[in-house]
C-alpha cells in the first residue's frame, strides 16, 4: 500500500465508523412511513447532518453523507485515462446490476462519483458495523487493484496478439 | 485458438459428410446455408436432377468491388479450381455471385480444401492482381515505374482495404471503424500494439512495417476525397516487401493472414471482454463473500444461549 492511499483510507474508515451512529426513526412528513432521510428532500434540517468530503486528489474522493437513519457513501474511483474509464464505467455497472446480492449498494451512484452505498438503520441492525466499514475499506482497496490488473492484462494481450499474428508473416 | 483459419470448416464438413454418404451409396438431400465472416454466405444444395452433384454457392460483400478491379477475375477463379475434376463452373444460383457444381464421385479431400477456401479466393484477386503489378513494375528501370493503380475491396459496408503496388513493395490499407465505444478504445489499445511489436520484438523484425493512423494515408487518399472526414475512422497501413510474397506459397499465406486481420483483432476484442466478465464475475463473488461477513448470525448465537446438550449430544428440552 502506498505512503499516501493508508493515510486516506484511514480518515475516510474514522468518518465512516462516526458517521455509522444509526437510530430507527420514522418519517415525519407522511405517516408509517420510514424512509432514509438522506435520500428524501425534507425541510428539517436536524435530521441531515454535516456531509464529510475526504479526499486524496482530484481523482480520488469520497463523500459521506450522514443523517439520522441512514449514510450515504459515494466514491470516486481513479480514472487516468480512457481505458480507465471504460473499465470502472463497466465494473461499477456491473456491480450495481447486481445491487440487490450487496444489500448497501445503491443503484445509481450520485453525480461525479463512480459508485455510492447506502447504509441504514436496518443494515446496522442485522450486520456488524465494525465488518460493514471492513467492507468499504476493502472495496475501495481492490477496486484499484482490479482496475490497474485488468488494464495490465489488456496490454499484455494486446501485445502477444499483435506479435502472434505478425509472427506469421516471418518465413 | 489463437489464430483464425481461412478455410470455412462448415463448408468442409458439409462436403466431406456428402462425400462420404455418396460413396456409401446413399447420397444425402442437402440444403444448407452457411455463413462466414463479413456478410459472406455460403450456399450448399442438390443439383434438382442428380444428387450426386452439389451445388456450392458463396456470395460476399467483396464481389462487387473485386469485379471491378479488372482483369480475367473469372479466368482467375477459374484456375483456382481447374486441377479438379469434380468441380466445374456453372452460372450462378439466384442471389449468389458465383457457383460451382461439384461432382460427389469424382471429389477428392484436396478439392474440398480449396472449396472451403472459396472466399480467400475471392479475396485473394485484387492481391493478385498487385503482386503481378509489382513484378511488372519491378522490371521497369527506376524513374519509369511509378504507377498510381489502386485496388480497393469493400468487403463490409464501411469499411475496405486498399492495395497499392509500387516498385519495391506493396502498401495494403486497412479502413475500420468502432461502433462500439469500448471497442473503439480497446481497439486503439490493440492497434497501437500491433504497431509496436515490430519495433519492440527482435523476432519478428522481418514482418511487414505496420503503420496506424487517423488521417487517410496519402496511397489511399485518391479514393478517399469523396468521402466526409469521420472522426471514428481508422487506417492501418501494411507494408509487404517482396520477402513477404516471393513464392506462391507465400504470397497465398500472407493473403491468408491479410484478409482476415480485422477477424483477427475483433476477435480478440470480444476475447479480452469476455475475460474481464468472467473476472468481474469472479471479483463480485469475493466482496460479497466479505460483505456476508458482516451479517450477524442469528441461529448461530442465538444456539449458544438457549440450547443444552447432553452430555451424549441430545438436544436438552425443557
Amino acid at each position: 500500500m502506498s505512503q499516501s492511499l493508508r493515510p486516506y483510507l484511514t480518515a475516510v474508515r474514522f468518518s465512516l465508523q462516526a458517521a455509522l451512529n444509526l437510530t430507527n426513526f420514522s418519517s415525519q412528513v407522511v405517516e408509517r412511513h420510514n424512509r432514509p432521510e438522506v435520500e428524501v428532500s425534507n425541510t428539517s434540517a436536524e435530521l441531515k447532518l454535516q456531509p464529510m468530503h475526504v479526499s486524496r486528489n482530484e481523482h480520488e474522493q469520497v463523500l459521506i453523507e450522514p443523517s439520522v437513519n441512514s449514510v450515504r457513501v459515494s466514491i470516486k474511483v481513479k480514472q487516468a485515462d480512457e481505458i480507465e474509464q471504460i473499465l470502472v464505467h463497466k465494473f461499477t455497472r456491473f456491480l450495481e446490476q447486481r445491487a440487490e446480492s450487496f444489500y448497501v449498494l445503491r443503484r445509481v451512484p450520485i453525480d461525479g462519483f463512480s459508485i455510492s452505498f447506502l447504509i441504514t438503520n436496518k443494515h446496522t441492525e442485522t450486520m456488524k458495523t465494525e465488518k460493514l466499514v471492513d467492507f468499504i475499506i476493502e472495496f475501495m482497496e481492490e477496486v484499484d487493484k482490479e482496475i490497474s490488473e485488468m488494464k495490465l492484462f489488456l496490454n499484455a494481450r494486446a501485445r502477444f496478439v499483435a506479435e502472434a499474428y505478425l509472427g506469421e508473416f516471418v518465413y | 485458438m489463437l489464430h483464425l483459419r481461412p478455410e470455412n470448416l462448415l463448408v468442409q464438413k458439409t462436403l466431406t459428410e456428402a462425400w462420404n454418404a455418396s460413396k456409401a451409396g446413399s447420397p444425402l438431400t442437402l440444403d444448407r446455408v452457411i455463413s462466414d465472416f463479413d456478410y459472406t454466405t455460403l450456399h450448399v444444395s442438390n443439383s434438382p436432377d442428380d444428387k450426386s452433384i452439389l451445388w456450392l454457392s458463396i456470395r460476399t460483400k467483396a464481389w462487387q468491388s473485386v469485379v471491378k478491379c479488372g482483369g480475367d477475375f473469372a479466368g482467375y477463379l477459374k484456375s483456382k479450381y481447374n486441377g479438379f475434376h469434380a468441380v466445374s463452373e456453372c452460372s450462378p444460383e439466384q442471389g449468389y455471385d458465383f457457383t460451382v457444381q461439384v461432382k460427389l464421385d469424382e471429389l477428392d479431400a484436396d478439392a474440398i480444401v480449396q472449396l472451403s477456401l472459396m472466399k480467400i479466393h475471392i479475396m485473394s484477386y485484387p492481391f493478385q492482381l498487385a503482386f503481378d503489378e509489382f513484378a511488372r513494375l519491378s522490371q521497369l528501370p527506376e524513374g519509369s515505374n511509378a504507377s498510381d493503380t489502386v485496388h480497393q475491396i469493400q468487403y463490409r459496408d464501411d469499411e475496405n482495404i486498399f492495395i497499392k503496388p509500387s516498385s519495391d513493395r506493396i502498401t495494403v490499407i486497412f479502413e475500420t471503424f468502432f461502433q462500439d465505444e469500448t471497442d473503439k478504445v480497446f481497439g486503439k489499445v490493440f492497434l497501437q500494439e500491433f504497431v509496436d511489436a515490430r519495433k519492440r520484438n527482435r523476432n519478428i523484425q522481418s514482418a511487414p512495417q505496420v503503420l496506424f493512423s487517423h488521417e487517410p494515408p496519402l496511397e489511399a487518399a485518391s479514393l478517399m476525397a469523396a468521402r466526409s472526414a469521420d472522426k471514428n475512422r481508422r487506417f492501418i497501413t501494411f507494408v509487404l516487401f517482396p520477402r513477404h510474397f516471393q513464392t506462391p506459397e507465400l504470397q497465398f499465406s500472407s493473403v491468408c493472414h491479410l484478409s482476415l486481420f480485422r477477424n483477427y483483432f475483433h476477435y480478440h476484442i470480444k476475447c479480452s471482454k469476455a475475460y474481464m466478465h468472467s473476472r468481474m464475475r469472479y471479483r463480485v463473488d469475493t466482496f460479497i463473500k466479505v460483505l456476508n461477513r458482516a451479517k450477524v448470525d442469528d441461529e448461530e448465537e442465538a444456539g449458544e444461549q438457549t440450547t443444552r446438550r447432553t452430555i451424549t449430544g441430545r438436544k436438552l428440552v425443557y
